[in-house]
């Protein structure tokens, strides 16, 4: 079988499976989850071993004909983009599984729910057929509901509404566009592969990019999310069980931007030059005015959740550059800020169960009870400010550089938006993790043994990535360069 | 040899057949053997398959009985789709029980009545066939909708159904007797021939014809601006009823606006194009934003059912094979999943005596089986892939993109967000909320098993799409 498929195929048929299992049985419903989800990891790092260095284009490609009448096909391929977030998902989506052990309510329910929901959204990674794209797209954001509206606490009935609606208002005005795109384009295929090469040839008027860019631009923005689109995301964060959370800010939101750069910048590239200058601009009040709000949160998950879509904006920054740095920077950081945030939300989690709390002051001195899950945190606190050795810094490092010649006052700001990150980061570590120790978690329990697992496995790969960051680096820019030498080539096309 | 117009009628033989046997029992049997009537009724009507398919595999598409009845692969799929709604129906009006306090066999009897009216509507190829045949589904309706004798609201929304409904029938018939004096025949044929020459644009009194018929079929249908019956009848009627009314009697309607528009004004689609795609817009807009305030669940189907109504109508705005095909599409999803939403509902008010929504929470702790149907059948409802709901839109919207009703395009693509919005209230409300009386409710076998077919189909048809749009293809106008 191809492994594309058995990647996509795994979680859809582990919550198949899950359906016929005694309701009673929850250490059965675990096992086979973490199976669903295992195996997943260990086909992405083959994949990411094997993966052809220096070598261009999709790999590991499967096609079959759906409806050849409408030009859908089913077709799973991975490029070096995609390849890399592919590997964050999956191991955000095991970790995820692990972390959940400790739901012990409606087990089965929500092994099914969170399967179908890393089923869709590994989907939309490996898409290249723009029909299942979006059908991918849909079904990763409705399993969110229950899972935020069940398992969830704090407003959630409020928060998982709100979230819903959005994602999927965006999801359809997407749709709209890439109908449109279908309608105009003349080729009558969703065929992403297809696509690219024929709308190289044939590219579509510019007037007619610059009309259907914001359709796409607009409609992924929601799930980037992109300022002034952004509020459901940190409600969402805050609402959400610990392992949705950590798929939520550490994947999902990374599906906008990976929608934006795959199929609004490579298929209507003019359009991209006319609309990514306002999306440069747009990134400031992500970055400056998230990290503010993110400031003044006294609660520890809407901080990292104002916080995520705070970084958001770089990512977003670094799309907008459309030179090789920044891409290259925007890719990585999607990867890195994922792990960051999935340990963040993580260790908040563990923290929650326990203490039923999560205003930051509330806390106070956890690192004396507590030691490694306050290291884990304080890790994921040094990598979110951009302390090198980690590959936020790195990839952070790449988009400045890539927007210091186009965008010098979103640059600036971004360079402030690390300082502002900096100050609440670590204002949030002195206040919930030293000082005196607050006495009413005097018996709080540290992760011990197995449940140490998934915290080791996300910072080893933050560890890894940071120190050695041309491992996935070699491959991303090989990938970002096809992008760009495309758009060089429309370019050359348009002004002839 | 047997002559070919009785080939043609041998599955309206059949339920007259079938209705002729359960007249008999019903004469010989008692009150209480209700249930095995039903059963044999549901079971009755199944042969109507094969038959269907057999008369699709070995009979020419033709005019027959000298050009009154039509055999063509519309009419078929169709009186296919009318079959499983009618069968389902007759699986829920089992559910019913003692709600039906006398004349349960009347009740399979009009069921029966109904189904064979919407087998000669999607037949007819005659102004007059066509007329006394939505008469017959029209008349059945009205008393199956005042059934429950006792219950004010049962005889509130006949006497409302029956009203607004005779004035709808007056409007067709006006309308029809227009084309007649400006065409000279009431043979679809020769209307068609008569119509060819007037190809740029309309007379006045064709025009005024068309608008009329146009506005009757569209009071079946139940688009704006003629479905303010729609709630108080979907919530008085027996729930089977409201369901049969929603799927059977919509389909209806949309076939003869098939008729009508996309076979015989083919050629003027560009004056009647714009006012059809201007109607789906603003019914999709209603029944959408009228559905959010709704308490009790089967006014707010009622209301979504009127949403589900503009849909349909985007498919006939465009005048395009592909929007022809994304209706009928749009229309088999839209059977099952509809009609799952309605086996729910039947079965949840048997045991509880309620249709509010603030009753069903905590639906996922006393039935797992019957709040998962309802969730997957409400996400299909709203068009969420991978379900069958889903896949309709696409194609309906796709239509409207690419003939350029952007703006349609747009109001339809919103709806689903607005749409989602209250069906996942629902949704939160059987998941999450706590239940107040934490009994159990039971589920018998026939309603399990139909809500298995319906999930099957709607995950099928979501995922395995190319059959289904083959046969939505084979029977669209080209």
């Amino acid at each position: 079988m191809n492994p594309i498929t058995g990647i996509l195929l795994c979680p859809i048929v582990g919550s198949l499976i899950l359906l016929l299992v005694p309701q009673r049985r929850s250490n059965w419903v675990r096992w086979i989850s973490t199976v669903a989800t295992g195996i997943p990891v260990l086909i992405c790092m083959a994949l990411l071993i094997q993966f052809p260095r220096g070598h261009a284009g999709y790999q590991w490609v499967q096609k079959i004909p759906w409806i050849p009448a409408l030009g859908i096909q089913y077709q799973v391929g991975v490029d070096g983009i995609s390849l890399t977030l592919l590997l964050l998902h999956v191991l955000c989506g095991f970790t995820g599984v692990l972390i959940s052990y400790r739901i012990k309510e409606r087990v089965k329910e929500y092994y099914i729910f969170y399967l179908l929901l890393i089923g869709g959204v590994a989907g939309v990674f490996v898409s290249l057929d723009l029909f299942f794209f979006y059908l991918f797209y849909e079904m990763a954001v409705i399993p969110m509901f229950p899972l935020i509206g069940i398992w969830g606490s704090g407003d959630k009935k409020y928060a998982t509404m709100k979230l819903t609606l959005y994602l999927t208002a965006g999801a359809v005005l997407a749709l709209i566009g890439l109908l449109a795109l279908y309608a105009v384009s003349g080729a009558h295929s969703f065929d992403l592969i297809f696509l690219e090469r024929y709308l190289t040839q044939n590219p579509i008027p510019g007037h007619l990019q610059k009309w259907l860019f914001p359709f796409l631009l607009i409609g992924f923005g929601v799930i980037a999310p992109m300022w002034p689109l952004h509020s459901w995301s940190p409600m969402g964060h805050a609402a959400a069980p610990s392992a949705v959370s950590m798929l939520h800010a550490g994947v999902l939101m990374k599906l906008g931007s990976y929608a934006i750069l795959r199929i609004a910048v490579q298929l209507l590239p003019q359009g991209a030059y006319t609309w990514l200058p306002w999306v440069a601009l747009l990134c400031i009040m992500n970055i400056i005015y998230g990290g503010f709000v993110a400031l003044a949160q006294k609660d520890m998950k809407f901080l990292i959740g104002y916080s995520s879509s705070s970084h958001m904006g770089y990512v977003l920054l670094g799309i907008a550059c459309l030179n090789p740095v920044g891409l290259n920077g925007a890719v990585l950081l999607m990867f890195a800020h994922g792990l960051m945030t999935a340990t963040a939300f993580a260790t908040v989690g563990h923290v929650y169960d326990q203490t039923h709390t999560r205003i930051i002051s509330d806390w106070g001195g956890l690192a004396r009870r507590i030691p490694f899950i306050s290291t884990a945190f304080i890790i994921a606190a040094m990598a979110s400010s951009g302390l090198p050795g980690f590959a936020n810094f790195v990839s952070e490092l790449l988009v400045f550089f890539g927007a210091w010649n186009s965008y010098r006052w979103s640059a600036l700001a971004a360079v402030f938006g690390i300082v502002i990150t900096a100050f609440y980061m670590l204002r949030a570590v002195r206040t919930a993790f030293f000082g005196p120790l607050n006495m009413r978690w005097a018996e709080l329990e540290d992760a011990a043994g197995f449940e140490r697992v998934p915290y080791l496995i996300l910072i080893a790969a933050l560890l890894i990535v940071g120190c050695w960051p041309r491992f996935l680096l070699e491959i991303i820019s090989s990938s970002t360069g096809t992008v760009l030498s495309h758009l060089t080539h429309l370019e050359t096309i348009a002004k002839l | 040899m047997i002559p070919a117009g009785l080939l043609a009628l041998l599955p309206e033989l059949w339920i007259g057949l079938l209705f002729s046997a359960i007249l008999a029992l019903d004469l010989r049997w008692k009150e209480t053997r209700s249930s095995t009537m039903g059963m044999l009724t549901a079971v009755g009507l199944m042969p109507l398959f094969p038959l269907l398919w057999w008369q699709h595999s070995s009979l020419h598409p033709a005019d027959l009985l000298s050009g009154m009845y039509r055999l063509d692969p519309m009419a078929l799929l169709f009186k296919g789709i009318f079959s499983a709604s009618a069968i389902l129906v007759t699986l829920m009006t089992r559910e019913l029980g003692k709600t039906i306090q006398r004349g349960h066999g009347e009740f399979y009897l009009l069921l029966l009545t109904a189904t064979l009216g919407m087998f000669f509507a999607a037949s007819s190829a005659n102004f007059i066939m066509l007329f006394v045949s939505l008469e017959l589904i029209a008349i059945t309706f009205y008393v199956l909708t005042a059934y429950l004798q006792t219950d004010l609201h049962s005889l509130e929304a006949g006497m409302k159904y029956l009203v607004l409904g005779s004035l709808a029938s007056g409007l067709l018939l006006y309308g029809f007797a227009f084309i007649y004096g400006a065409t000279g025949s009431l043979q679809f044929s020769k209307i068609q021939e008569a119509l060819s020459h007037h190809q740029a644009s309309l007379p006045v009194p064709l025009l005024f014809g068309l608008l009329l018929a146009l506005s009757g079929i569209l009071f079946k249908v139940a688009a704006v601006p003629f479905q303010l019956w729609v709630p108080d009848v979907y919530q008085g009627a027996p729930t089977p009823v409201t369901a049969f009314l929603s799927v059977g009697s919509k389909a209806a309607g949309i076939l003869v606006v098939f008729r009508v528009l996309q076979e015989l004004f083919l050629l003027q689609a560009h004056q009647w194009s714009p006012i059809i795609a201007w109607i789906a817009g603003l019914t999709i807009a209603y029944g959408n934003l009228g559905a959010i305030p709704q308490t009790n669940i089967k006014r707010l189907l009622g209301y979504s059912s009127i949403g589900h109504a503009g849909y349909l109508l985007i498919g006939i705005a465009t005048a395009t094979t592909l929007g022809s095909a994304g209706t009928n599409f749009y229309l088999i999803s839209y059977l099952f999943t509809n009609l799952a939403v309605f086996l729910v509902v039947t079965a949840f008010s048997r045991q509880t005596g309620s249709d509010e929504i603030r009753d069903y929470a905590g639906l996922s702790k006393r039935s797992p089986f019957l709040a998962a149907a309802m969730f997957i059948a409400l996400l299909s409802l709203a068009g969420v892939p991978p379900l069958a709901g889903f896949f309709g839109k696409f194609l309906l919207l796709m239509s409207a993109v690419t003939e350029g009703y952007l703006p349609l395009a747009i109001v339809g693509a919103a709806a689903v967000v607005v749409s989602l919005y209250y069906y996942l209230l629902i949704v939160y409300t059987m998941y999450a909320d706590k239940p107040e009386d934490p009994t159990p409710i039971p589920v018998s076998a026939p309603v399990r098993l139909a809500l298995l077919l319906c999930l099957v189909a709607m995950l099928g048809i979501g995922i395995w799409q190319g059959p289904f749009l083959r046969i939505s293809l084979a029977a669209s106008f080209q």
